[in-house]
């Protein structure tokens, strides 16, 4: 009699989740051992749903509830060189109190998961989302990047883990997304099994580098002028090899859960052909997307970049991306104030990033959605129009329009 | 043209004498119309008590004072000294700031013919006992007197500074002159014994230089270290690997920090009369630098490789006599005493007392506020029980 | 001759002659000669032993004890931030509690133990410190007090003894005495802040001997979050000869200046009673130090006063500031 291979179960069930409660599900999922909690919105819903899930016994994890951001961030930070996973998060200026935390987190090289709940920095105090808290890592040797549906939430919260925690990177991850849009808004996630999420996501292992009798070592004992080049220099050369193991955590990430993910760094929507591209971080990409759509069907060459790593950046992707596009517009949630033309700041990083080219795309920057303002469809198709006439701008026109802004 | 001058001082002791000598050679340089600047060792900083520091001052006749700082400024360390200061003379067996320095030749910094200036007790031949030779010709010069040692606060007012200054001119007139430094003295303080201190210090030095032949003095024991490359060591985290575990009874028993040992931060080392002994344990017990050796005759040895020389031993030690701190500089190795007591308990008693000799310098609470010299006395040994067995009861 | 090599054990070290020979903090660190908080490092790894892992808060007792490469740590050490002391040692607790009760690694009681200085502890961090009293983990934070930032050569602190010259309380010709704030008394505040939390004690390194081995060894046997306030005399930003740390300490218990006692559940222990033994004048031990030298005869008498109202006036002496008596508010 013939046996018949059972293909082994790689989805369990399909649960209406919102953007906290998936990363939730992935925390549980990734048999995460410490939590350490602190309340600030929108981020702290996935603790919420945590906290509960421990309650009724569905993960077996140490949780504090901590006294302050910095206390969260240092618990975890701790837990993690002990060699337990560990999960925090945090949001705007929460996020910014516990800054001192997140950035020995990074040159200790130690691995855990954040959720950044995105929203705008005091003062005055405001609910709503803008990057601004995510992006002040960028540079300080973390992982960065954003979620732009519960389903990625999820799932790049075991992403985020596997890339994190590999020998080769040893980096902490924020997993950023848009406050209130995201982290609020419910919609059917499916849920991997335990048994698929173990294939994937391999033990936390930092090997000679844990904090253990059995294994005597000092973290971080004083240098120098002496060390520190050599140090930032090994955390560039990690940050370097970062690159190729996100692309192979989605490689295999996609051979087990099948083709979710075309491409590791970014998504591009139509195009192939287009002349006009917009480019942003997070959930603003369903507005862009349906303008892309709207656009083409009255003929426009128009397409959008939704970028989800910021860090490490994903400079020759996106120079054979965007590099055959005449004009590139960048969306930034946040602002760069004095920076060069008054930018945002991710268009730096594109510009700077598409420099080298020699027929590179104009640029045109729009700030917009700060502080929660929707970014409408219409808003879309405004800044693709405003895009399209940036090749015919002359060297000091501006380079930023504000979208959104009562006028 | 630069004159680059280096002062070295012990840390915190002298760390206010070694910038006030700093600050004045520029005063002085600049009112002789040359450009100067002085700045420490930033990662000297924060000192810490007997720890071998640097301060450093540069003058120029000729460069600008942005070349000058070019040259000169912000450096880890200088390349080359046209006189390095040595303000306690027991910093000729070598430095060790910092872990990955190494032990350092005193004289490693000065140029060919520029000079060792060290404020002394001892004659330049005893100091030349524990100096590394150089290539070339260098000159040793003595200022006669002790380490000027003080506190953070109370500041002692020796005239070592002033004195200095004059024995720097007298080395080396490019940098200051007699002259010069007299007039900055003089308009500073009013004080004509001030500007006549930094005379008498610049005639003598004048006849207290030695001109040292290249290959004189000894061979350096001590490696400096080679800095690994970024990629030559453990990458992720600055992760060290501990000491490691271990400790058995006896000399040298005890794991220690191998890679950095800092004997060089003593001036002075307690010798211990083990037949005195009545197995207190509180030499041991008070240690901050773990330097005794627990022996299985219930006595303590001592490895002066780590010993740092702060007293304490010597203050908490209930038998007078007993443990006595003693000039470094009489001291050519490091060897365990216990040791040298057990081959032969006569033999090292009489040794004992040689190094100890009468002289006992008591310092005050405060530092800075001076020392009282009395008689030290020699107690014969005790009786048969050379190493103490049954000493227990004549506390 | 090899010895075994001991493991911890909660015994009470009972004299001198049995304590335990092998150090977990050895030669080879930066610190100053004759530091008493580097004995407050030495003892409470000599009195937990191998198993052990440590953090310690930026602080002179980080730098001046690593210097990279090389390290005088025998038991894991990592660095934490200043503020950091409280929730570095809740982390490792909670990973290591994680990890044993999910079989990864073997079962067994690992010490877990921060130190701060005064700075960390009593200013910055007292937040974390706090929630970790507020926990059930077993872990000891031990405060060691040289009254200043010694790191940064030496300025005041909330721990600082008044009238304390430090190079942000400078005595002038307008004000003799900048550093107008009263120490902080944070072993009682943490104690009296935190009613689970079974041990919280002062102790002096070297006086009287044992006497802070005890109570480290103490704090791991009654378990649950720890702390212990150790009085470190610091030659160099307290301005004395290295020789005399010791003396310093005892000179500081005994005029009653840093009382030394235990909280266990509640119950206060006086582990020298300043009351029964009579205390020196405060003079005997501000005069052993340059940091007083500015102080004149009415500086002394107030610091004198304030000792007294310590021992004579508060509820529990030298412990809680609190008057006798039930007032009761009229309206």
């Amino acid at each position: 009699m013939a046996t018949v291979l059972q293909e082994p179960k790689i989805w369990a069930k399909e649960l209406l989740l919102n953007g906290c409660q998936a990363v939730a599900q992935g925390v549980k999922l990734a048999d995460v051992d410490v939590i350490a909690a602190y309340p600030i919105r929108p981020y702290t819903e996935v603790m919420d749903a945590l906290s509960k899930i421990i309650a009724d016994g569905e993960l077996d994890s140490e949780y504090i509830v901590a006294d302050s951001e910095h206390s969260q961030f240092e618990i975890v930070k701790h837990a993690s060189s002990v060699g337990a996973r560990a999960f925090a998060g945090s949001s705007g200026t929460g996020w910014m109190y516990g800054f001192e935390a997140l950035v020995v987190t990074a040159t200790d090289r130690l691995s855990p998961l954040f959720l950044v709940g995105n929203r705008a920095l005091d003062d005055p105090g405001a609910f709503g989302v803008e990057h601004n808290d995510a992006l002040s890592i960028r540079d300080m040797g973390w992982l960065l990047c954003w979620a732009s549906t519960a389903q990625e939430a999820l799932e790049h919260v075991l992403i985020g883990y596997r890339i994190a925690e590999d020998n080769r990177v040893r980096m902490p991850m924020a997993l950023a997304m848009d406050g209130a849009f995201l982290t609020h808004s419910q919609h059917m996630v499916k849920l991997p099994t335990q048994e698929a999420v173990r294939r994937f996501l391999p033990p936390y292992d930092l090997g000679k580098r844990v904090m253990h009798p059995d294994n005597p070592v000092s973290i971080a004992p004083q240098v120098n002028e002496d060390w520190v080049m050599e140090l930032r220099r090994q955390n560039w050369e990690a940050a370097r090899r970062a690159k190729d193991v996100v692309a192979q955590a989605y490689k295999e990430y996609n051979e087990i859960f099948g083709s979710r993910y075309t491409t590791p760094y970014f998504d591009e929507f139509m195009t192939e052909d287009a002349e006009v591209v917009l480019i942003g971080l997070g959930a603003v990409a369903m507005p862009a997307r349906t303008a892309v759509r709207r656009l083409r069907e009255k003929g426009k060459k128009v397409g959008y970049v939704n970028l989800r790593w910021f860090r490490p950046f994903p400079s020759e992707e996106l120079r054979a991306a965007l590099g055959r596009i005449k004009a590139v517009g960048v969306i930034d949630r946040d602002f760069a104030h004095g920076s060069p033309d008054s930018g945002g700041i991710v268009v730096h990083d594109i510009r700077s990033c598409l420099y080298p080219l020699t027929n590179r795309p104009a640029i045109a920057n729009f700030i917009g959605g700060l502080g929660g303002r929707d970014i409408s469809i219409d808003d879309c198709i405004r800044m693709f129009e405003v895009t399209s006439q940036a090749p015919n701008r002359a060297p000091g026109d501006e380079l930023v329009t504000w979208i959104g802004l009562r006028e | 043209m630069i004159k680059r001058v280096e002062v070295n001082y012990r840390g915190i002791f002298q760390k206010n004498l070694g910038k006030y000598i700093g600050s004045d050679i520029v005063m002085i340089a600049s009112r002789m119309g040359k450009v100067a600047f002085s700045n420490g060792r930033y990662s000297d900083s924060p000192e810490r008590n007997g720890i071998p520091c640097k301060y450093f001052a540069f003058v120029s006749p000729d460069l600008s004072e942005e070349e000058l700082e070019a040259e000169c400024g912000a450096k880890l360390d200088i390349d080359e000294a046209d006189v390095s200061v040595v303000l306690d003379e027991t910093m000729v067996k070598g430095v060790e700031p910092w872990g990955w320095h190494g032990v350092r030749p005193i004289n490693e910094k000065v140029r060919e013919k520029g000079c060792l200036l060290v404020v002394a007790r001892h004659p330049h031949d005893e100091l030349l006992e524990f100096i590394g030779k150089k290539p070339y010709h260098y000159r040793l010069a003595t200022l006669d007197g002790d380490a000027s040692l003080a506190g953070l606060w109370v500041n002692k007012d020796d005239l070592t500074r002033e004195r200095v200054l004059g024995a720097i001119a007298a080395v080396d007139p490019g940098i200051i002159s007699i002259e010069a430094v007299e007039a900055h003295l003089l308009e500073k303080t009013k004080d004509e014994h001030r500007a006549q201190a930094a005379r008498d210090a610049y005639n003598a030095t004048l006849h207290r230089i030695k001109l040292v032949a290249p290959g004189e003095g000894i061979d350096w024991p001590h490696e400096v270290p080679v800095l690994p490359k970024w990629h030559e060591f453990e990458e992720g985290g600055v992760v060290v690997p501990a000491v490691k575990r271990g400790f058995e009874l006896g000399p040298r028993g005890q794991t220690r920090n191998d890679a950095f040992k800092r004997g060089t931060t003593k001036t002075h080392r307690p010798v211990v009369r083990f037949d005195l002994c009545i197995k207190c344990t509180l030499c041991w017990l008070d240690c901050p630098d773990e330097c005794f050796d627990p022996t299985d005759d219930g006595l303590y040895d001592v490895n002066y490789e780590v010993c740092v020389g702060c007293h304490k031993c010597a203050a908490v030690c209930p038998v007078p006599e007993c443990i006595v701190m003693v000039d470094e500089l009489k001291f050519h190795d490091d060897s365990s005493p216990w040791e040298a007591h057990k081959r032969n308990p006569a033999e090292y008693i009489k040794w004992a007392e040689e190094k100890k000799g009468t002289v006992r310098l008591n310092y005050p609470h405060v530092t800075g506020t001076g020392y009282e010299v009395t008689e030290g006395k020699t107690v014969p040994p005790k009786t048969t029980a050379a190493s103490g067995t049954k000493a227990g009861s004549q506390a | 001759m090899a010895t075994q090599l001991p493991v911890v054990d909660y015994e009470k070290i009972k004299n001198v002659h049995t304590t335990p020979l092998e150090e977990f903090y050895t030669s080879g660190h930066r610190t100053c000669q004759g530091c008493e908080s580097a004995m407050v490092m030495r003892d409470f790894a000599k009195a937990t032993g191998p198993r052990t892992v440590v953090t310690g808060a930026t602080g002179c007792m980080y730098v001046a004890n690593t210097s990279y490469l090389t390290t005088p740590w025998v038991v894991p050490w990592m660095h934490t931030q200043l503020g950091a002391g409280g929730s570095s040692a809740v982390g490792m607790a909670a990973g290591l509690r994680a990890l044993m009760r999910k079989g990864r690694i073997p079962n067994e009681k690992i010490n877990v133990i921060n130190f701060s200085g005064d700075l960390g502890a009593a200013d910055m961090g007292i937040g974390g410190i706090s929630g970790a009293l507020q926990t059930d983990y077993d872990l000891l934070i031990i405060m060691y007090d040289n009254e200043s930032a010694a790191n940064t050569d030496i300025q005041a602190t909330g721990s600082t003894t008044y009238g304390a010259q430090t190079t942000f309380t400078p005595p002038g010709s307008k004000h003799r005495i900048m550093h107008r704030r009263w120490k902080k008394n944070i072993a009682p505040m943490l104690a009296v802040g935190h009613p689970t939390c079974r041990y919280v004690a002062t102790a002096s390194a070297t006086f009287p001997a044992l006497d802070f081995m005890n109570k480290v060894r103490k704090a791991l046997a009654i378990g649950g979050p720890t702390f212990i306030h150790t009085f470190d005399p610091c030659p160099k930003g307290w301005d004395f000869h290295p020789k005399y740390s010791r003396e310093l300490g005892e000179v500081g218990v005994k005029s009653g200046i840093f009382p030394l006692y235990e909280i266990i559940d509640g119950q206060v222990v006086y582990t020298y009673d300043a009351r029964k033994k009579g205390r020196i004048p405060v003079r005997e031990y501000l005069e052993k130090q340059g940091r007083f030298a500015h102080l004149i005869d009415e500086d002394v008498d107030h610091i004198q006063r304030m000792v007294d109202a310590m021992w004579n006036e508060w509820e529990v002496p030298g412990v809680a500031p609190f008057k006798a008596g039930l007032a009761v508010a009229t309206t």
